[in-house]
């Protein structure tokens, strides 16, 4: 299930010449021209304007998953002034593999607290998500637990693996993608909502909001896993997915994160803290400073940095301070040189 | 046939599109899952109306280059379902379309066992942690190959090669074992085709594990002690019902018992495969005859 079929709401996408859907999914001249403002936006954007406004990150400390997660979640978007009342929301959480007691997966009660807070904010929302290995999503979601936190998880939830697909162009893309099928239940999202959990990569070092896009990618098409993003670029790929998707706020779920040989089979590490903010690359990058980890050698960070938001003094940190919540993660193999100096 | 196979074919039945094809869940018709409908139905003898509707989809969504796409006249690409077709279509030889099916499903290849991507990985002195000789299928044209679509091809060609007998076919289809051998994980089963990753040992999933011994189906069952016991410890504790129909397919086609489980089946996957599962217990294995 997805929300109803309307036209995709993502201003920085734009149609394949032709391979539309059938269903009356047409773009625009409205949504071409809001693609158009989108674009001088992002041109704007890169002039670094040293007047803009610093994107606004929070970081909040949070040591357990209990149900005090359901109030914090509430401050943190008030603290944004998250606006999403009759708006389509996507919850995309990350949801991995499963093996008890490796923290894979973006917990189930922060997922719920997020899917909660939208709900009492007035949005209409959907979980959804599309794991890269495993074909039964429903039996991993049970798995990790999804099925016994999230009241009647199997209605709120959308296989985006499986979801209808429409062909989207990408607009100067950075990997060897020209165009990518995307799920439906994304592209009518009018914000996306990535909680993904903090982990050390072992091919791009970090993965967090940015990277967690890569579970949007429809495995009906492509595959398990979608290995086309692989051979496009694994850094360039991400990048442009987090440009086919400008409207995202991003929450991560650092209570318990992953060091080490992540994304799967690294150590858990206890950070103690949930960073957000709308802005993916500030996010990304506050983050990374926490894990011991230099936002600025972070090669898919820099390439889509469009405000210089890999530099510290770029991001207004709210909440605590970077210094005070630091934790070094263990990096995976052969990426020591990503650690952050002191 | 066994538990509650006559509501299976009927939520089959009622899932049809008006196009002939059957979505994953409510929706479009895609190649997946109205293939597996369309195996389900042949194994359990059902309506001929509905089959005909279905092979008629099939057919009509057939591309000019022999493939077809996952979400036909959305997709505008061939990829892996070609080989589903094409098992399909030689289970029903007089349906057209297999001959162009194979010359695709032929051209394909993993990218990473290439000359040319050899070539670079030994300038580059990678040491990837899979021997690269071995040539499987990808889901996707011009990426890697990896366990299922592999499984699946060499269940097709086997197929294809009684019907026709052709020498590229059965190369092929050694190759396909070969490289699913190499790609057997530690435990004994199969993932997605990363049984090791920098280093690290991967462990195995309940559905690749079971639809590679149904390939590797006529493999001495003294080579594969180790895998078939994996399996049968995955459907101990299997909570899938599309996993547990793969492995009771894989132990049943190397003659190891494999009880019936009443876990839900809510999609037309879930039911196809459980039908496919219970017709092989009764003797009918359609990946097989």
């Amino acid at each position: 299930m997805s929300f109803s079929p309307e036209q995709p709401r993502h201003s920085s996408i734009a149609p394949h010449n032709g391979h539309m859907p059938s269903c009356g999914q047409k773009i625009g001249r409205r949504e071409l021209l809001a693609g158009a403002a989108g674009s001088l936006a992002l041109a704007g954007c890169s002039l670094h304007n040293p007047n803009a406004p610093k994107p606004l990150v929070s970081i909040t400390r949070a040591t357990a998953y209990t149900q005090d997660l359901y109030d914090t979640v509430r401050r943190i978007f008030a603290e944004h002034r998250l606006e999403v009342r009759g708006k389509r929301v996507l919850v995309k959480p990350n949801l991995v593999e499963f093996d008890a007691g490796v923290p894979i997966n973006t917990h189930p009660l922060v997922v719920n607290a997020v899917y909660d807070a939208l709900l009492a904010l007035g949005a209409k929302v959907r979980i959804a998500e599309g794991p890269g290995h495993r074909r039964n999503t429903l039996e991993l979601a049970e798995a990790a637990g999804f099925f016994d936190i999230v009241p009647r998880f199997e209605d709120a939830f959308t296989d985006l693996n499986l979801d209808d697909v429409a062909k989207m162009r990408l607009r100067h893309p950075e990997s060897r993608l020209a165009s990518l099928f995307m799920p439906r239940t994304a592209l009518q999202a009018d914000l996306i909502v990535s909680v993904p959990k903090m982990k050390t990569h072992h091919w791009v070092g970090a993965t967090l909001g940015m990277k967690n896009f890569f579970g949007l990618v429809p495995g009906g098409v492509y595959g398990w896993p979608k290995n086309v993003l692989h051979w496009a670029g694994i850094t360039e790929c991400i990048v442009d997915l987090h440009r086919m998707f400008p409207n995202t706020f991003t929450l991560v779920d650092g209570i318990t994160g992953m060091q080490g040989n992540g994304p799967i089979q690294g150590q858990a590490k206890e950070a103690g803290v949930i960073v957000a903010g709308a802005d993916a690359v500030a996010v990304d990058a506050t983050c990374c400073r926490i894990m011991g980890i230099d936002p600025e050698r972070v090669v898919y960070l820099t390439l889509a940095a469009n405000a210089r938001q890999t530099e510290d003094a770029r991001v207004q940190v709210i909440g605590e301070r970077i210094a005070a919540v630091r934790s070094d993660f263990d990096l995976p193999p052969s990426f020591g040189w990503l650690r952050l100096r002191r | 046939m066994e538990l509650a196979h006559s509501s299976d074919i009927s939520g089959i039945l009622a899932s049809q599109n008006r196009d002939g094809g059957w979505g994953y869940h409510e929706g479009a018709s895609w190649t997946e899952p109205t293939v597996y409908a369309l195996l389900a139905q042949l194994a359990a003898g059902s309506r001929e109306d509905h089959i005909a509707r279905g092979l008629a989809w099939i057919a009509r969504s057939q591309r000019s280059d022999g493939g077809w796409a996952p979400l036909p006249f959305v997709v505008d690409e061939s990829t892996w379902v070609t080989i589903l077709a094409a098992l399909l279509l030689a289970q029903q030889p007089g349906v057209a379309g297999l001959s162009k099916a194979v010359p695709w499903i032929l051209s394909q290849s993993g990218r990473e066992s290439t000359l040319a991507n050899r070539i670079r990985v030994f300038l580059l002195g990678l040491h990837p942690d899979m021997d690269r000789r071995f040539i499987g299928w990808p889901w996707f044209p011009g990426t890697a190959a990896w366990t299922a679509p592999t499984a699946l091809a060499i269940l097709a060609l086997r197929k294809i090669d009684r019907l026709q007998p052709n020498a590229d076919v059965r190369g092929r289809i050694d190759d396909g074992r070969a490289y699913l051998i190499d790609r057997m994980c530690q435990d004994g089963g199969w993932n997605q085709g990363s049984p090791r990753n920098l280093g690290y040992e991967a462990t195995s999933y309940a559905e690749t594990t079971g639809l590679v011994l149904l390939a590797l189906h006529d493999m001495p069952a003294q080579g594969l002690e180790k895998s078939l016991a994996c399996a049968e410890r995955h459907l101990a504790h299997c909570r899938s019902a599309e996993g547990a129909s793969w492995l009771r397919l894989g132990l049943l086609a190397h003659g190891r018992m494999a009880p019936g489980t009443e876990l839900p089946r809510r999609t037309v996957m879930e039911r196809s495969l459980f039908v496919l599962a219970a017709a092989a217990s009764e003797g009918r294995n359609v990946f097989l005859s």
